[in-house]
């Protein structure tokens, strides 16, 4: 019983395929997170429009993941960890296509806060970006490498995420009083980094249902949220 | 009967048994709840086939055969020599993988083990007949020839009516041993259907090899292998996420 693979070899490799699906859609929708965040730091309109380019590829990949999961659950009944797996792949595959549109839709609005220089510092949206970006590649690594680990520090980390929303929130709002000619491009980065936070929270979302598709248990159903978020409560409604 | 508490309908403690010098189970203890299903899974010769039949002392048919440890049923290690076997194998019924009709009519084929047990009237026993009959969806089919060969019916007509013969002694346990391996999917489909509906009155004990089925039916599931219980527990625990890496092996497909 050391060998862990299937004795019917076409539903080994089956499994193999939605594992590579599975580890594509997530290098791709990882670029276009990358390259909607270089479009804001480095006001790069190319990186923006090659973020927006790859969302037809991650739509195609997710129908594809669907309809393979779907096929597997039909033809081979799946049992236990299996089971597990192809249930979670067709759950993340819908997080990482929501990603993807989260991606472009920072990529369009970077193009929309050009002739803002300088007047307002987007320090605090880089760091923010950097670690929902690192979040992102963690729990597409715990994809791939079915880590349960991995998806556990995602999950820790989600906090972090949610406390810089709520202080570039502040931040932003001030920016608006000090100047209402900042308001347009402010509200243009509130919703960038409004999305940001939702890629974070999509990410976590990954990464929980890789731990229970690797261990079978769930992750607590409350996850730690980043402080009082205070700001946000007395501005907008909630939205989730 | 109380209904406060899951009642343990047979307490299978520390079993061992042997084919002679070959020790087919070891140390087995396990608790078979009243009006449940068990479903016992595992490879070939893993022993869940030798533990049912140790249940109602089939093993006593042949020389070299022995167990040790107990079974309580009723309150009464049933493994003890001295026990009226007839009694105990009303109480306890069986149905094999193979259709197993006698070689008389639908009728005598139910009211044969039920003369060796109660002396009933003809109008009792006609409706003991029915009655079962009915209970495993048989009666509409057979109703007007209750007197031919019982071998003129379908195998899935045959395994009902092997459950029908099994149920009309009044058992309180009923073990089945395959019984739809030679069946077509809508008279499997049949029988488990019926399977839902004895576990209200009968505690149920069932080997298969179909996992599926096992999923479908049961409600405690108890996996063997090589004469060792590696795990049991609910059906949905062993079918989404066992405990034991071996029980997640077979039930996946990896066994090597």
């Amino acid at each position: 019983m050391a060998d862990r693979s299937h004795i019917v070899k076409s539903y080994e490799q089956e499994l193999g395929q939605l594992r590579s699906m599975m580890s594509q859609m997530g290098g791709i929708v990882e670029n276009q997170v990358a390259l909607a965040l270089s479009a804001i730091a480095d006001r790069n309109e190319e990186a923006a429009d090659a973020a927006a380019r790859q969302d037809p590829d991650v739509d195609g990949l997710e129908r594809d993941v669907e309809s393979l999961a779907i096929r597997l659950l039909a033809l081979r009944s799946p049992m236990a960890s299996d089971l597990r797996e192809i249930v979670a792949a067709l759950k993340i595959t819908g997080d990482l296509e929501r990603i993807g549109d989260y991606a472009s839709s920072i990529a369009r609005r970077s193009l929309r806060i050009r002739g803002s220089d300088g007047q307002i510092s987007l320090s605090g949206l880089r760091s923010m970006g950097r670690l929902v970006q690192d979040n992102l590649r963690r729990s597409i690594d715990a994809i791939t490498q079915q880590d349960s680990n991995r998806a556990m520090e995602v999950w820790h980390a989600d906090r972090a995420v949610d406390e810089y929303y709520t202080a570039l929130f502040r931040e932003l709002v001030t920016y608006m009083m000090e100047d209402p000619r900042n308001i347009r491009a402010c509200t243009e980065l509130l919703f960038i980094a409004k999305n940001l936070e939702r890629i974070g929270d999509h990410a976590t979302n990954i990464a929980e249902r890789v731990f229970y598709a690797v261990t079978g248990d769930n992750l607590p159903a409350v996850r730690p949220r980043g402080g009082p978020a205070a700001a946000e409560n007395a501005a907008e409604p909630a939205d989730r | 009967m109380t209904e406060t508490k899951p009642q343990v309908a047979l307490a299978v403690r520390n079993l061992n048994f042997y084919y002679g010098q070959n020790h087919a189970l070891h140390d087995i203890s396990i608790d078979f709840p009243a009006r449940k299903v068990t479903a016992m899974i595992g490879p070939s010769g893993c022993g869940k086939s030798t533990l049912l039949r140790i249940f109602n002392r089939m093993y006593d048919l042949y020389p070299g055969q022995r167990a040790t440890g107990e079974v309580l049923f009723d309150g009464r290690n049933i493994l003890e020599t001295g026990l009226d076997l007839n009694i105990l194998r009303a109480r306890i019924g069986m149905v094999f993988q193979k259709p197993t009709p006698f070689p008389m009519s639908i009728y005598d084929n139910i009211a044969f083990g039920v003369r060796l047990h109660e002396r009933l009237n003809k109008a009792d026993m006609d409706a003991r007949v029915q009655d079962v009959l009915t209970r495993v969806a048989l009666w509409n089919e057979v109703r007007d020839r209750l007197n031919a060969p019982a071998a003129g019916l379908s195998g899935g007509q045959q395994q009902r009516l092997c459950i029908a013969r099994s149920i009309a002694t009044r058992p309180e346990v009923l073990l089945l041993d395959e019984p739809t391996s030679a069946l077509d999917p809508i008279s499997t489909a049949r029988i488990e259907e019926l399977l839902d509906e004895l576990k209200e009155e009968f505690t149920i004990a069932i080997v298969t090899h179909n996992m599926q089925q096992a999923a479908r039916c049961a409600d405690q599931v108890a996996f063997f292998y090589m004469g060792r219980l590696i795990e049991v527990d609910t059906a949905d625990r062993i079918f989404t996420n066992p405990r034991q890496q071996q029980t997640q092996d077979y039930i996946t497909g990896r066994f090597g």
